[in-house]
This record gives C-alpha cells, structure tokens and sequence, in this order.
C-alpha cells in the first residue's frame, strides 16, 4: 500500500483480505468498509442520497472491525443499501457509532461484482499506535 | 515431519505441532502435497487437531487449501460427549453443495441449441450478487422452508416427490428449528431463495464423455454422450449470516466452558452445550434452505429444457452437501460410535449397501459429485467402504482453488478467458467479468490429477467423467 491509498485488496488462495490504514483508527475502519464494498461494486456507481445510522457494541477492537463490516454487509445483503460513505463519530473497544451513506440498490445502475458472503477472524490484525492506524481483514467470497 | 504412508497418504504426526491431540491425514499424490504445502494448510490440519474431544484423525482431501480456521477439504469427527462443535468447521456457506441432473438427450441434440439453451437458464435462474430470487415469500413461509428443506419446493410445484430421494438427507435435516436463525439471517435470505449466487458458484451443461464403471453408471442412470446439468450453490446470505451469528456465540461461550482455540476462527463448543444443540438446530435449517435452492433450480432447468429441447424428463443423479456438520455412525477404535462429522469443503462418500442412501441407490453405493474448475472436466464417483473405514465417509469436493483471485484476474482478463473458452467449444454467460476471470480454470487445481488421487486412496471410486458444453456464471 502506499502513502495516501486508503485500502490495498490482498491476496489469498481462495478469498481475499484488505488492508486500510488512517491517521486515526476511526479512519482505518471507515477505509476498511469503503474497501470492502469495492470487492462488491463498483461504489463510483453509488450515490450517496441516503443515511443509515449505526451502532455496535463489542468486547475487543477486533470483534468491533467484523462487526462494524459484518453490519455494513448485513445492510447490503439484507437491506439492499449500497453504502459508498462512512464517517466513525465514536469508536472505543467496545462502542462505536457511525453514520453510513449511500443509496438502495438499483441493478440496472449500480456495477456489481461479487458476493462477500462473511467477515473472518482469519488473521487479523488492529494496530493503533497514536498517530497511525492499520487494519487487515479477510473476507469469505 | 510429515511421513509419507503411501503414494496418496500423508501422516502428521502429533510432534508437527504442540497441542494436537490427534494425528493428521493428508490425502494427495505428490504433485498435490507440494501444492498444499505452500500454503497453510497443513498449518490448519494441525490445529483442527489441537480440538478437543475429536476421534480419529484430522483430515485433509486432496484439494486441501488454506481456509479459515479449517482447511477447505477438511474433515474431522467429534465424540458426542467429549466433544466439540465448531460452526467454522462448517463454514459460512452453510450446505453449499452440488447436484447432478441428467437429461433425457445426448449431445448431438443439444450442441445446436447450447446457445438458447444458456440463454433461457440466464433468463430463468437468478444469478450475480444483489440479484432477487423470483418469489418474495414472508417470514412465516421462510420458516416453513427452513424446516422441510427440499420437500417445501416441491409441495409448491418445484419438481417432483421422486427427486427427494436423491438428495442427501432426503432435502430435509429433520432437526433444523427456524426460530434459531436470526431475524437478520432471514433479512438476508428471504429474497435470495431460488438463486444461484456468485463467486464459485455455477451451473453447468455437460456431456458424459468417459464411463469408467458401466454397471454403476447404468445404477446412477448415466451413460456416455448424455448431456448432464450440474448445479453448484448454497444457502445464500441466509447461511452466512447463521455462520456469522453463531461463531460470535461460540466466541463467548468458549470463555463459559474454559476453551480456547489458536485460531479464533476454530470458536466452538462442546456438542452437548446449550450454544452447540442451537447451531447444530440452525445450521439444519439454514442447510434445508440450501437443499429447497437447488430444488427450485432444478424446476427451472427442466422448464428451459422443456422450452428449448422439447423435453423436461430431467432426473435428479443426486445432490451432495459440502459444507456440513452431521450426526453419523462410524467405527471409532474397533466399535461402531454415534459422532458428529464436520466437513468443510469435503463430499459424503457413503458405500453401496449404507442404510442412509435411498433402496434405488443401496447396490451402487452413493454418487460423489466433483465439479473442477470452469470450462475443465468434472466427475462422477461412488463411495467405498474404505472410505467409510479410514474418512469418516468423506471424500472431495472438487478442484481446489491454486491462486488467488487477485492473481487470476491480473494473469487473464474476462474477454481473453472468454474467447478461450468458446475456442474450446464451451459457451459462457456470466453476470460479471470480473468475477469470470477469478474463476478461470488454472486458478485451480488439475481436477483430474486430484480425482486420480481420490481413486487411489481409494476413498471413492471413479464412474464416469463430464466435460461442459456450456457454463453459467453469477
């Protein structure tokens, strides 16, 4: 990844993981989700007319990073909302609270890729040093 | 460290790694094994084996690759009172498996028409991600699919009562609860019954070109130059959901009954816990929605051959789940044992004579289906006793995938793998390219190379093999 790319797509033999990073971990996470929906469509397709509000709560910083993109994949996979937009307002280990734009879904519009079908716990990675911040995830397709 | 036990046996022995409690198998020739052993998945065989409470050995197939926690192509049996259940040893796409259908017409019929033939199955059969299915039933339905399975599409017109006898577990896992699938699993389901996916997902028109065992295939209902249909798909985001929900329970409930697990992946419990009984009851039904899927497909398969060959006496071979944790028999230490076997990535291989395969099936033995890779060769196998003996009844599931997807797209673009198909007289229609291109067939391993290797392990036995005509793509 280099300097000012906000998420690199990582290789794997059967899915593929993203790395993000940010000055603040609330960015990193927000880089994580803009990168996991890529995998998905082609988000400069997505319009964001519409907002979602999220809350999660969790027990370390790794179980709230699948959970913040398990939530993301849930809205689209159940709800049919194609998020392109994500701002973090609080994110400590066990809370966060965002605020997610996009638009529902449209087949005609929206340039879609493939299924994620799950967030995993397959090494992951939080890291968080005070000034800069860095996540790796690996998705299942 | 690995000890070589035989031309397609490789032993892990319990020194491999600190903690494994039992020892490991691997199933490959050489070419395979080195293969495996670039990635991590002897690293995973191991640490399955790390578990607590399984009998046995930890097992690989020989189109083991690296996968999270388990390896895909892994099995692995836990005793009932001692042992645990890990809803990753399952996977996230619940039942994902593959079904066999064989047309009543041989290839000479269908080669003209497999351009309108792919394009009516396109028009009729829901695929690519963010795709609805064609019904939108309410909840109250869902839970009526999630509890009978195959048998619920059929009740509504979708194929015929014959067919259930084909389907593993008769199309139903008769313990499945409904009411233990979240409402968020049910969100993501309910509007994806009766589509096929995206990803590895695929249907496939295929000709019969080579019969190995004539009198089984005869059994099977399968002779040479037929045209065959092979449907591959899953339980959808109703499944991955199950399997996200449950492993966040199974995390949480680890700290309750004093496990842990190196790999946070492998969170599970004991069988006999109250977070285990409601997996095992949500996973029934999230696989009973995988099987009413491929029921709903295989109606719509026969109303395009209907259309376009004249002809809908499409019959199921069978249907075969691939990720799937069930309650079996098994000889465990010289006596016959009630476990729980985990397959991820793996195919049940049950011999001829088993009690669980249907009368028309019980002197053949049960067909194991094995798609490869797009646009290569997929087979036909029947289970063995060794199988039953040395695998927990398992065997492969097909090729396994050998680069990642990022590596496959950079290698060859969509159009490329297009117009090399069509060279190889194989017609393509696919949602998305960029999804076409991840699953081009060297992105995987020789499907033959890895069957050959089932074959003389002898955990299945060849029938017959299929080549496709024509290929569809989510």
């Amino acid at each position: 990844m280099s300097k000012g790319e906000r998420f690199t797509i990582l290789e794997h033999p059967s899915d593929l993981g993203i790395e993000a990073r940010g000055g603040t971990l609330a960015t990193a996470f927000e880089n994580a989700a803009a990168g996991m929906m890529s995998v998905i469509l082609d988000t400069s397709t997505v319009v964001a007319r519409e907002t979602r509000p999220v809350e999660i709560y969790g027990s370390d910083r790794e179980q709230m990073l699948v959970r913040w993109l398990s939530e993301v994949l849930y809205l689209y996979d159940g709800q049919r909302f194609a998020a392109a937009e994500f701002s973090l307002q609080e994110l400590t280990p066990t809370h966060l609270r965002a605020t997610i734009r996009g638009e529902l879904l449209d087949a005609e519009r929206h340039r879609t890729k493939v299924d994620v079908k799950a967030v995993t716990y397959h090494q992951l990675e939080v890291h968080d040093s005070g000034q800069r911040a860095f996540v790796r995830v690996f998705l299942d397709i | 460290m690995l000890r070589k036990v035989d031309q397609y046996r490789y032993l892990i022995p319990r020194s491999y790694k600190p903690g494994m409690r039992i020892e490991g198998m691997v199933y490959a020739d050489e070419e395979l094994i080195r293969q495996i052993e670039a990635d991590q998945t002897m690293d995973q065989v191991a640490n399955v084996a790390t578990l607590p409470g399984l009998v046995g050995r930890s097992l690989a197939m020989p189109d083991a690759h690296q996968g999270y926690g388990f390896c895909i192509g892994g099995v692995a049996a836990a005793d009932l009172d001692e042992g645990i259940v890990s809803a990753g040893g399952v996977g996230f796409d619940i039942n994902c498996g593959v079904r066999l259908l064989a047309s009543p017409v041989g290839i000479e019929d269908v080669r003209p028409k497999i351009e309108p033939l792919l394009n009516q199955l396109f028009r009729d059969i829901p695929c690519g991600t963010g795709r609805k299915g064609l019904l939108d039933i309410s909840k109250v339905e869902l839970d009526t699919v999630l509890r009978d399975g195959a048998s619920w599409a059929v009740e509504h017109g979708y194929g015929h009562e014959s067919d259930l006898a084909r389907i593993e577990e008769y199309g139903r896992i008769r313990t499945a609860d409904p009411s233990l699938v979240s409402p968020r699993a049910k969100e993501r389901g309910h509007n994806q019954l009766g589509t096929l996916g995206s990803g590895n997902h695929f249907l496939e028109v295929e000709v019969v070109t080579e019969v190995y065992d004539e009198e089984v295939a005869r059994q099977f209902g399968v002779c040479k130059d037929q045209v065959v249909i092979l449907i591959h798909s899953g339980s959808r985001g109703l499944g991955h959901q199950v399997c996200t929900d449950y492993l966040e329970i199974m995390h949480d409930g680890m700290k309750k009954y004093g496990l842990s697990v190196v790999d946070r992946q492998l969170a599970c419990v004991p069988i006999t816990s109250r977070e285990g009984d409601r997996y095992l009851k949500a996973m029934a039904a999230a696989a009973n929605f995988a099987f009413a899927n491929r029921q709903m497909m295989t109606h719509w398969v026969r109303e395009a051959f209907q259309r376009v060959i004249g002809s809908s006496e499409v019959d199921v071979v069978y249907d075969v789940c691939h990720n799937i944790a069930k309650f079996e028999e098994h000889a465990v230490d010289g006596s016959k044992k009630m476990v729980l076997v985990h397959r991820k990535g793996a195919t049940r291989a049950f011999p001829r004579n088993h009690p669980a395969l249907p009368e028309e099936l019980r002197s053949a033995g049960q067909p194991v289906l094995i798609p490869g890779s797009m646009g290569t060769a997929s087979y036909i196998l029947v289970g063995t006793e060794l199988a039953m003996s040395e695998t927990f009844g398992s065997s492969c599931h097909g090729a396994g995938r050998a680069m990642s997807r990022t590596q496959a797209k950079r290698e060859t673009s969509a159009d490329e793998l297009l117009k090399q198909m069509k060279g190889k007289g194989i017609f393509v229609r696919g949602q998305s390219k960029a999804g076409l291109a991840e699953e081009k067939p060297d992105a995987y391993k020789d499907v033959n190379r890895v069957v050959d290797a089932v074959h003389g392990a002898g955990i299945a036995r060849k029938v017959a093999k299929l080549v496709p005509v024509g290929v569809m793509k989510g």
